[in-house]
């Protein structure tokens, strides 16, 4: 090739690189650094830096709680959404009828908008919901409605509805994934369905399942729309930050700062993610 | 006769609209390496699927060792499997792999250890024991797998197109390490293949196999030798097919004469013969003889012509025309050459021209 | 022997049951706060311990289109999100063309950069957003917020894109100028028909993103740009379940409409993450 096209090649490459690098770091990275810059600066100045807002926030015994209640929530909605995506792709890999039908459901919670998921579940599990109806009418010790609206328990609940798609489609794809012939290989060898299961398969998919969890583990870290509705008292760390421009004055430093903890956490979880990524599949 | 180690009665097996097996009836005896050889869809893995417990027959038995095991799942038939991709556990290390019936069977530890070692010896991989399945190459997998299957002695070995992943030369090797393996251990052993040279050089019997059915059951010899069928004949070494009508038959029954095409051909046939019958005939191409024009008339030699010569290295393969327009594909080793357009005289041995009776 | 048979397939029906039935529960699980939605908006009437409301009505419905100016709110929504959609298409496009068809250094960091905006919660840059408009007076417009929307849609339209102009084969382009045609020929007649399918679906992405986006708006937005996932939210604050039904009904029709189109199009799998490099 001559030189003068590749000059003009890489010319034109970079052109075309131009809105999208644009965008990046015009819409997200410099927002990025203006938060960066916030969290360091006093409230409502424009000149100085301190570290007071990180300080502060972690002096806090609130901050603690709100820190142990993001990781509670997101934990315990990742760990629900293994747990169930496990035997659903188990039971959906086998293609039972209306197979078709129920992998479109499994990604319903992730094409709605979480408030109108949010809405729906805060009506079902509601005092006069669905839920505490067949509760009290069918469970014998059940008397009063339970309480499960703003609860720890419920927004976990709420948490593992809205994220479990992550884990369930990584999940499958890793299932289907599998060479059949070496289930078979394990049958015949003499291992039955839950010894094949917890030898072969469950270890195999794993990596998928991880890096599916952590999907999940992520989304639900950082969910807002959620625990701003339906999250009543308990506030984690995605509503803190929005609480703090809620004052008058708002307190921009002290929202920026814990969006940069919250960034910063995040990162950290994907660099996990991608390790997971690009760890050698068995 | 004892009674066989693996039998299938009537089996049969659909697939939507398709017959995978239609009706199968087989039994393999004890210590036999029986093959069953076909095309591919001709139903040989499904066959060897329902011996595994893969599949459930839609109709028929399957029994091994006198016990019927239709209903009785894959896990509990005690029986070894090699796979065409090899199957092995890709997160598990190759001692893992064999271990691994052997821990499903709650073997204590020490002597898990040994069985493994054992197995390993035998198929030379002691020094591979941590590698894990992609760290080696497709033939060690696949003696990997052969030792999984063995390492729990089973009575029965599958094996499903185990050497169809490997290239040639190593195809050769293993299939002789595996017939070695299997005469050492004793074992009655059940062998899927499309490779036609494979059947013929490993098996005690051979059952060819065709659209769901079995055409024949034979040794290697009587396959090759004679095929009860046309798509036997065709499937199992080269062919040349001669439809022809009996003329008369000799006093006591064994060489027939018949025509084909404007020429007589005496061939060794069957005792129910009567003039006037047409039958088939099948030749193999490399026992019909070419001899030079010139040489001296007899039975059974016929002048003719070579339209076409392709040469092979170590055979000639030539398409030669008699009589009106018969066309039969000979080989001859390449000593002597016949050019194309040459005229050449060709003799076909009776004894080895045979008859099919469909 | 065949009553070993009858009685493993009974076994094996009684397992097939567990299944149906584990599945159903899903379902249920999955679309029943839907359905509650819409028997609250369609509901007269509902106190107390009722399966289902006792009356009917479209009251609340009428109540929110009227009193909650739903018309001027959904063209609000759809200004925004039609915006956005231009936006992130014309950065998809070049964008896409690049990842598609050109080598670039470092080309998987670049792609888990672009869809960083994605993985980290809008939330923590929202607020560097909205401090920026307030500076450059974007608050409260219609371009302002389309822009920061264009934050979260951007990495869908490129990621579509670019398996867009990768899947363009060279050797049609280069048939298509044997066969004569000149570069601007080609484009209209060759190139375009191929590509547009790819621009489709990205577009129907970066709509529904932008339709449903709640953060950002969240943070950009004023009393001329209430989209209707932010004025869902303030109804949901007011407390009143049915007219906050009502509104999210009218708001989650366009979604699933789009679903069903999607669907037939696009592997759905691509909508929900774990995409090839990140």
């Amino acid at each position: 090739m001559r030189r003068g096209s590749t000059r003009r090649t890489v010319l034109v490459t970079l052109l075309m690189l131009l809105p999208g690098l644009a965008g990046f770091f015009g819409l997200f990275f410099y927002p990025m650094m203006v938060t960066v810059v916030r969290s360091l600066r006093p409230e409502r100045e424009q000149v100085g830096w301190t570290l007071e807002h990180y300080i502060r926030f972690f002096a806090e015994p609130r901050a603690r709680d709100v820190i142990v209640l993001t990781f509670v929530l997101s934990i315990g909605a990742t760990l629900l959404s293994v747990l169930f995506s496990i035997l659903l792709c188990l039971v959906l890999r086998r293609k039972p009828r209306g197979n078709r039908f129920y992998r479109l459901t499994m990604l319903i919670p992730r094409v709605v908008p979480g408030l109108i998921g949010a809405l729906g579940l805060l009506l079902l599990f509601g005092s006069r919901g669905w839920v505490n109806l067949f509760l009290l009418k069918f469970v014998p010790f059940v008397n009063e409605p339970v309480t499960i609206n703003y609860t720890i328990p419920g927004l976990i609940i709420f948490y593992f509805w809205l994220y479990f798609p992550f884990t369930a489609v990584t999940t499958l794809s890793t299932l289907e994934a599998l060479d059949p012939a070496i289930e078979e290989a394990a049958g015949v060898a003499g291992a039955n369905r839950w010894q094949t299961l917890r030898y072969v398969v469950i270890p195999l998919i794993m990596p998928g399942i991880l890096a599916g969890s952590v999907l999940t583990f992520m989304a639900a870290f950082g969910a807002f729309s959620i625990p701003l509705i339906a999250g009543g008292n308990y506030r984690p760390l995605s509503v803190e930050i929005y609480r703090q421009i809620n004052f008058t004055p708002a307190r921009w430093s002290a929202a920026s700062a814990r969006a940069m903890i919250m960034a910063l956490l995040q990162v950290a979880f994907l660099t996990i993610y991608m390790r997971i990524l690009r760890r050698p599949t068995a | 006769m004892s009674d066989p180690m693996i039998e299938l009665r009537g089996v049969t097996k659909r697939y939507g609209d398709v017959l995978a097996n239609d009706n199968v009836t087989l039994k393999i005896q004890r210590g036999e390496l029986m093959t069953l050889l076909g095309p591919s869809g001709c139903g040989k893995t499904t066959a060897l699927r329902c011996i595994t417990g893969h599949n459930v027959p839609d109709e028929g038995e399957v029994w091994i060792e006198g016990r019927n095991v239709t209903s009785v799942p894959t896990h509990k038939r005690e029986l070894g499997m090699v796979f065409q991709n090899f199957a092995l556990f890709p997160h598990m290390t190759v001692f893992d792999n064999v271990e691994f019936p052997l821990m499903i069977r709650r073997m204590d530890k020490r002597e898990r250890r040994e069985r493994v070692m054992e197995a390993l010896r035998l198929i030379r991989m002691e020094q591979y024991e941590k590698h894990y399945p992609r760290e080696v190459s497709g033939g060690q997998q696949q003696r990997v797998g052969l030792a999984r299957a063995l390492v729990y002695r089973p009575k029965v070995l599958l094996l499903d197109e185990p050497l169809s992943n490997l290239d040639a030369k190593l195809r050769e090797e293993m299939r002789f390490e595996i017939r070695d393996l299997i005469d050492r251990l004793g074992i009655t052993a059940v062998y899927v293949t499309h490779d036609q040279a494979e059947a013929l050089a490993l098996s005690d019997r051979v059952a060819v196999m065709s659209a769901g059915h079995i055409e024949q059951v034979g040794t290697p010899d009587e396959i090759y030798d004679y095929p009860q069928s046309r798509f036997v004949a065709d499937f199992i070494g080269l062919s040349d097919f001669v439809e022809a009508a009996v003329i008369s038959l000799d006093s006591a029954g064994e060489m027939v004469t018949v025509q084909a095409k404007g020429l007589e051909i005496l061939i060794s046939g069957r005792r129910n013969m009567s003039p006037g019958q047409s039958v088939l005939l099948f030749v193999r191409p490399n026992d019909v003889e070419l001899l030079p024009a010139s040489s001296e008339a007899g039975t059974n030699v016929f002048l003719g012509e070579v339209e076409k010569m392709t040469y092979l290295g170590d055979r000639n393969d030539y398409r030669i025309v008699l009589g009106d327009g018969l066309r039969l594909r000979v080989q001859t080793d390449g000593k002597v050459r016949f050019n194309e357009c040459e005229r050449v005289k060709v003799y076909l041995p009776p004894a080895l021209c045979r008859v099919i009776l469909e | 022997m065949t009553l070993v048979r009858q009685y493993l397939r009974s076994l094996l029906n009684a397992r097939k049951l567990l299944l149906s039935t584990f599945l159903l529960c899903f379902a249920l699980m999955i679309y029943t706060p839907f359905l509650i939605i819409v028997f609250r908006s369609i509901g007269r009437g509902w106190f107390g311990r009722l399966w289902l409301p006792p009356e009917y009505t479209l009251d609340w419905y009428q109540w929110a289109i009227e009193v909650t100016d739903i018309v001027g709110i959904t063209k609000n929504t759809l200004i925004i999100a039609a915006l956005a959609v231009i936006m992130a298409t014309l950065i998809g496009i070049p964008t896409g063309w690049a990842f598609g068809r050109r080598r670039i250094p470092g080309k998987e960091l670049l792609m888990s950069m672009i869809l960083l905006p994605r993985m980290i919660p809008p939330i923590a840059y929202a607020l560097g957003v909205a401090q920026i408009f307030y500076r450059l007076q974007l608050i409260d417009t219609h371009f302002g917020v389309a822009l920061a929307h264009v934050a979260v849609c951007a990495p869908y339209a490129i990621l579509v894109l670019s398996a867009t102009f990768e899947g363009l084969d060279e050797r049609v382009l280069e048939a298509a100028s044997v066969c004569g045609a000149g570069t601007l020929r080609s484009f209209f007649h060759v190139v375009l028909p191929l590509i547009f399918p790819g621009i489709l679906s990205s577009m129907i992405f970066t709509f529904t993103t932008s339709y449903n986006e709640f953060t950002l708006t969240l943070m950009t937005y004023g009393k001329d740009t209430t989209t209707l996932p932010v004025r869902t939210y303030l109804a949901i604050g007011e407390g009143y379940w049915e007219v906050t039904s009502a509104m999210s009904i009218l708001l989650i029709i366009p979604s699933l409409l789009v679903l069903f189109l999607i669907q037939r199009q696009v592997a759905p799998e691509k909508l929900v993450g774990g995409f090839k490099g990140v």
